[in-house]
C-alpha cells in the first residue's frame, strides 16, 4: 500500500522515547490506592533445616501489620514455576514425572532464601521490622552443593520420588540407553586414531537482570485476582496462577509491566505464587512485594552449573568418528528446569557436527543450592565451552586450523538440527567463518601468536553455534494475533508477546507494518492479557520467528477480507485485485479502485436503506486473526573469533577484540541484532572469565551482590565488531532467523580456545579466573 | 525512627515532606515524592541505577546519599533532563543509537552520561568508558552506550544548552 517499507531498517525501539524519560512503568514503579506492602520472609542462616517452630506472634503486634501468613496460612498445593508441563504433550510429561515440588512457605528449607513466611504491612518498613521479630526455630539437615554429595546413596533424601535425588535423567522410554544421539559409538570410537577426553565444570552463573524482581498482586471486589508482573510468559503464568488458586483462567488478570531485563530469568513464575498468596489473604487491597538485589540472589533461579565429560575420537584426517559425552547438572533445591536444560545441552551438541555416532548422557541431582534454571542459551553455553575446546584440542594436536575444521565437519542443510528429524533449512555457516576469519585477521594472528615470549601472551580463538528459532517440535509453539481495522484504516494489533527489551514489539510491528503496507506509526500493539490470545512465551529465541509468523497470518487475513470486499463492491474477480498505496486495485484496470479506509469505514458505518434494503457496502468491522503454528524452527549459525591478551606475572585476561559474525538469514532490525549479539557477549565473556556465584561450606552465598561477583563493566569490555550474514532461510518468515539466544553462546568456546592458543593450555574450569591461569601456569613450569 | 520535616530541590521545584531522618535520597525520591523514573537496582552503591545529578555536575548514587544531605542541592533525575516536552540530546542519543533495551539501566545511565559531558565535554572513547564504570547494564554490552555518549558529546557542541552552563537544570 505505502512505498515506505520497515524491514531491514534501524527503527529505534517503540518504548526507547519513554524509557529515555524514566516514564517506562516498572512493577516496583506502581503505586495503587490503598497499597499494601509484603514481605516474604526468607531463611538467610541455613541451606538445608526443617523448621520446628514458627513464631509469628511478635511480628504479628507490629502496628501497622496488616497480616502474617503461616505455611498453613495459603495454599498447600504444590507448584514448579516452571512451565515446562505446559509445554509437552501428556504423554512426554509423564515420562518427567511429578515435577511438582515447591510450596509457597515452606517447613523444609532446601536452600538459603527459601521462604517460609509471609508479612502484610501498611508499609515497606514495617513489613521488614515485623519481618525481624519472625523467630524461627530450625533443625539443620544435611548440605550438598553437588551431585556427587547428593547422589550418594546414604545422602538425605530430597523427595521421595526422586530417589538418588536425581531429579531427571534423559527417560529410557524416549531415549535408549538414557542417551540421544545416534549410530554405535563404541564401535565407532574404537576406529578413531585420536581419542580426546576431558572433563569440563561449568559455574553457577546469575541472570543479573538490573530490575529485581518485583509484583503487585490485587484480588479485587469483582472476584479477580490481578498481578502485576514481568514475566517473560504470561500466557502460562496466568493458567499456572489459576490452577494454583483453583480460579477459573478468566478469573485471573496478569498485566505485564516493562520488564527490566528477563535473559530466561523471569521464565514462567518467580515471585508470582507468594505475592498472590498475600493478595488473597487482603482482599480488596493491593499488595507489592519488592525483592531486594541480595534477596533476588539467594531465592530466584541461575544457569545451570555442572560437570561436562566429553570424549571426541577423529580420524588422522580430522573426521570426527564418535562423540560420548554426559552432563550432569546441578538442579539446585528444586525441579523448576531440571528436565529441559539436560535435553537441549545435548541437543546443541549433537546439532552441531557431522560425527559419526555420538551418545550424549543428560542428568540432574539436587543439592542445596539457589534452584538453577533457564538463562539465556539454556545449555548452549555450557556445550560451547566444553565442545569447542575439545574440538580445538583435536585440531592442535592433529596440525588441523581449527577454521579449516569446522568449515569442514559443521552440519549445514538437510542434516538433522538440534532436534533429529527436524532438519537444518538454511546454514550461512562457511560465510560467517569466512568473514569472521578475515575480519579478525585470523592467519596471520594464529602464525604470529605461535611462538611468543614476554609476560603478555596473544592468542586467537574461534567458537561456532547453532540455536534454534522456537522450540518446534520438542515444545509446544504457539502464538496467536489479531488485527483490528479501525475505521479510518489505523490498525490495531492485539497480541501477548513479551518484550524484554530486545525490540519484539518493534520488529513485529515492522512486520506488519510490510505486510499490511501501511506506515509504522497508524499501528499500535497493544499487549493485554483479557483481549489477546494465547502465546507460550518469549523465551527459546522464538519471538521474532513465531510471532512475527503470527502476525504476517492476521495481516495477510485483513488483506484477504478487504479484497473480498472490493471484489463485490467493483465487480472485479479477487484474483484480478491488488492491494498497494492504500488502495485496492484492479490489476489490468487502474480506474477500478476502492480507498482501504473507504472499505474499512463503510465496514463499520453501514447504513440500510429504508426503500431498497440495500447497505452502502459489505457490513462489518474488519478483523484478521491468526493462531499460529510454525512448521519449522530455522536455526540460525554464528561463528565467533576472539582475540585475548593474557598476563603471565598477574594471570589477567583482557579480550582485545571479538568480532561475532551471525547467521541471521535476514535482519528485520540490524541495530537491535547488534545489540542482541553485544548484549550476549558481555554476558558469555562473563560467564567465560569472571562470574560464579559461590557457597560456603554450609551452603550460603558468597557473593550475592555486583562487588563480590564480577560482571565485566565499560572499561573491561573489547572492541566488538558484529557481521550480520544475511542469507534469507527459505522457509522463514522474510527469511529471518533467531538471535536473542545465541548472543551468549559462542564468544564463551572462542575465548576460552583464544586463552589456550596464547598459553599453550586448556582450561576446563569456568570461569578462567587469574587465579586458575597462574596455578595452571605454575603446574606446566613444574612439568 | 526520628522524622523530620525535609525540602528537596528536584528538577527545579522544591518539594516538602516529612520522613525519618535515615530516609535516602533514592528512597524519598520514590516513595516520597513518587518520582519513580530513579531506579533501585542494589540499594548498596553497585550498580548505578540510581544515578542522579547534585548541582549540575556532580553524578551520585542516591541510595548511598541521606535525603537530609541533599537538602539545599539541586537534585536533576532523568524526569528533568527534558525541556517543554523537548529531549535532551542525551536521551536523543542514547535513543537513537540503541542505547536502550530493558531500560531499567537508562536513567542511570543518562545521569552519568550529563555528568561526564558537564565535566569534559569531548571525552574520548576511554574517558568515556571509564567514566561509566560503576552503571551496570546487563543488556547491551556497553557499545552502543559508548556510542550514543559520543554522538551525545558532538550534539551538545552545537547546542546552546552547554553554554547556558550544567546540563538538564
Ligand atoms: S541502587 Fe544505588 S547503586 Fe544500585
Ligand atoms: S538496557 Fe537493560 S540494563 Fe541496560
Amino acid at each position: 500500500m505505502s512505498e515506505k517499507t520497515y524491514v531491514g531498517k534501524n527503527v529505534p525501539k517503540l518504548d526507547a522515547r519513554e524509557k529515555a524519560c524514566g516514564q517506562a512503568v516498572y512493577a516496583a514503579d506502581l503505586q495503587l490506592p490503598g497499597m499494601l506492602y509484603g514481605k516474604i520472609v526468607r531463611c538467610w542462616d541455613h541451606a538445608h533445616a526443617r523448621v520446628l517452630k514458627l513464631d509469628l506472634s511478635d511480628a504479628a503486634k507490629v502496628p501497622g501489620v496488616v497480616k502474617v501468613l503461616a505455611p498453613k496460612d495459603v495454599t498447600q498445593k504444590n507448584y514448579n514455576t516452571g512451565v515446562l508441563d505446559l509445554m509437552v504433550p501428556e504423554e512426554m510429561g509423564q515420562l518427567l514425572g511429578d515435577i511438582e515440588d515447591q510450596r509457597i512457605f515452606t517447613d523444609h528449607v532446601r536452600h538459603q532464601g527459601d521462604a517460609i513466611c509471609g508479612i502484610i504491612a501498611e508499609s515497606e518498613e514495617i513489613a521488614e521490622i515485623a519481618a525481624g521479630k519472625v523467630k524461627v526455630l530450625y533443625e539443620p539437615l544435611p548440605v550438598y552443593l553437588s551431585a556427587e554429595e547428593s547422589a550418594r546413596p546414604d545422602a538425605f533424601q530430597f523427595d521421595e520420588r526422586k530417589p538418588g535425588n536425581r531429579a531427571f535423567q534423559l527417560p529410557e522410554q524416549m531415549f535408549p540407553g538414557n542417551a540421544y544421539g545416534w549410530g554405535d559409538v563404541d564401535v565407532e570410537m574404537a576406529k578413531a586414531d585420536l581419542v580426546v577426553e576431558e572433563t569440563f565444570y561449568l559455574p553457577k552463573v546469575k541472570q543479573c537482570q538490573m530490575e529485581p524482581h518485583a509484583y503487585v498482586a490485587h484480588y479485587d471486589q469483582t472476584g479477580r485476582l490481578n498481578c502485576w508482573t514481568s514475566t517473560q510468559m504470561p500466557k502460562c503464568v496466568q493458567p499456572k496462577l489459576a490452577r494454583l488458586f483453583e480460579l477459573p483462567i478468566s478469573r485471573v488478570n496478569l498485566i505485564s509491566t516493562t520488564i527490566g531485563g528477563g535473559f530466561g530469568g523471569r521464565l514462567g513464575m518467580v515471585f508470582e505464587p507468594e505475592t498472590c498468596a498475600m493478595a488473597l489473604a487482603v482482599p480488596g487491597r493491593p499488595v507489592k512485594v519488592q525483592s531486594t538485589r541480595e534477596e533476588d540472589w539467594i531465592a530466584s533461579e541461575s544457569r545451570h552449573p555442572g560437570k561436562y565429560w566429553i570424549k571426541l575420537g577423529v580420524k588422522k584426517d580430522g573426521t570426527p568418528v564418535a562423540v560420548d559425552a554426559h552432563f550432569t547438572s546441578n538442579a539446585g533445591a528444586y525441579f523448576s528446569h531440571s528436565s529441559g536444560v539436560p535435553f537441549t545441552t545435548g541437543g546443541w551438541l549433537t546439532g552441531m557436527y557431522k560425527y559419526g555416532a555420538i551418545r550424549y548422557k543428560g542428568d540432574t541431582y539436587y543439592t542445596n543450592q539457589a534452584p538453577s534454571g533457564a538463562f539465556r542459551g539454556y545449555g548452549n553455553p555450557q556445550t560451547n565451552f566444553a565442545l569447542e575446546q575439545i574440538v580445538d584440542r583435536a585440531c592442535t594436536e592433529l596440525n588441523i586450523d581449527p577454521v579449516e575444521w569446522r568449515k569442514k565437519w559443521h552440519k549445514g542443510v538437510g542434516d538433522d538440527g538440534w532436534c533429529i528429524g527436524v532438519p537444518y533449512s538454511s546454514c550461512a555457516l562457511d560465510e560467517c567463518l569466512e568473514r569472521g576469519a578475515e575480519a579478525i585477521g585470523w592467519k596471520e594472528k594464529r602464525a604470529r601468536y605461535a611462538n611468543q615470549s614476554g609476560s603478555k601472551r596473544r592468542g586467537v580463538g574461534v567458537g561456532v553455534m547453532t540455536h534454534t528459532s522456537g522450540a518446534m517440535p520438542m515444545l509446544l509453539e504457539h502464538t496467536t494475533c489479531t488485527v483490528k481495522m479501525n475505521e479510518d484504516a489505523s490498525v490495531v494489533i492485539t497480541l501477548s508477546c513479551s518484550d524484554l527489551g530486545q525490540g519484539s514489539h518493534t520488529v513485529l510491528k515492522q512486520i506488519a507494518a510490510d505486510t499490511l503496507g501501511m506506515p509504522m506509526d497508524e499501528i499500535h500493539i497493544l499487549v493485554n492479557m483479557d483481549a489477546a490470545g494465547f502465546d507460550i512465551g518469549s523465551h527459546a529465541s522464538r519471538t521474532t520467528y513465531v510471532g512475527g509468523g503470527a502476525v504476517i497470518k492476521a495481516c495477510e487475513d485483513v488483506k484477504r477480507q478487504l479484497i473480498e470486499r472490493a471484489a463485490i463492491r467493483l465487480g472485479v474477480p479477487e484474483e484480478d485485485l491488488e492491494i498497494k498505496d492504500r488502495q485496492v486495485f484492479a490489476k489490468h484496470d487502474r480506474d477500478k479502485r476502492l480507498s482501504v479506509m473507504e472499505i474499512c469505514h463503510t465496514g463499520v458505518y453501514n447504513f440500510t436503506n429504508p426503500e431498497n434494503g440495500e447497505t452502502n457496502g459489505v457490513p462489518g468491522q474488519i478483523t484478521g486473526y491468526a493462531s499460529h503454528f510454525p512448521g519449522h524452527n530455522s536455526p540460525p549459525f554464528g561463528a565467533c573469533f576472539a582475540e585475548v591478551e593474557v598476563d603471565i606475572e598477574t594471570g589477567e585476561v583482557k579480550v582485545i577484540e571479538l568480532v561475532i559474525a551471525h547467521d541471521i538469514g535476514r535482519a528485520i532490525n540490524p541495530m537491535a541484532v547488534e545489540g542482541q549479539l553485544q548484549g550476549g557477549a558481555h554476558q558469555a565473556l562473563g560467564m567465560t572469565l569472571t562470574e560464579e556465584t559461590c557457597y560456603t561450606e554450609a551452603g550460603l552465598c558468597r557473593n550475592n551482590s555486583f562487588t563480590d561477583y564480577k560482571m565485566l563493566g565499560p572499561t573491561d569490555m573489547p572492541k566488538m565488531t558484529t557481521i550480520l550474514v544475511e542469507q534469507p532461510d527459505p522457509i522463514a518468515p522474510f527469511g529471518m532467523k533467531s538471535v536473542g539466544e545465541a548472543g551468549p553462546v559462542n564468544p564463551v568456546g572462542a575465548t576460552a580456545n583464544a586463552i589456550s592458543h596464547a598459553l599453550g593450555i586448556m582450561f576446563t574450569e569456568a570461569p578462567i579466573t587469574p587465579e586458575r591461569i597462574l596455578q595452571a601456569l605454575s603446574e606446566q613450569k613444574v612439568a | 525512627m526520628k522524622t523530620k520535616i525535609m525540602t528537596l530541590c528536584v528538577n527545579g521545584r522544591d518539594h516538602r515532606f516529612e520522613a525519618p531522618v535515615n530516609r535516602t535520597l533514592l528512597q524519598a525520591l520514590r516513595d516520597d515524592l513518587k518520582l519513580t523514573e530513579t531506579k533501585y537496582g542494589c540499594g548498596t552503591g553497585e550498580c548505578g541505577g540510581c544515578t542522579v545529578l547534585m548541582d549540575g555536575k556532580e553524578s551520585i548514587c542516591s541510595c548511598l546519599t541521606l535525603a537530609v544531605e541533599a537538602e539545599g542541592r539541586h537534585i536533576t533525575t532523568v524526569g528533568g533532563m527534558t525541556r517543554d516536552g523537548e529531549l535532551h540530546p542525551i536521551q536523543i542519543a542514547f535513543i537513537e543509537e540503541g542505547a536502550i533495551q530493558c531500560g531499567y539501566c537508562t536513567p542511570g545511565m543518562i545521569m552519568k552520561t550529563a555528568s561526564i559531558l558537564a565535566n569534559n565535554p569531548h571525552p574520548s572513547e576511554d574517558e568515556i568508558r571509564e567514566g561509566l564504570e560503576g552503571n551496570i547494564c546487563r543488556c547491551t554490552g556497553y557499545e552502543k552506550i559508548v556510542l550514543a555518549v559520543q554522538r551525545a558529546s558532538q550534539m551538545l557542541d552545537n547546542s546552546q544548552i552547554q553554554k547556558s552552563g550544567g546540563m538538564g537544570q
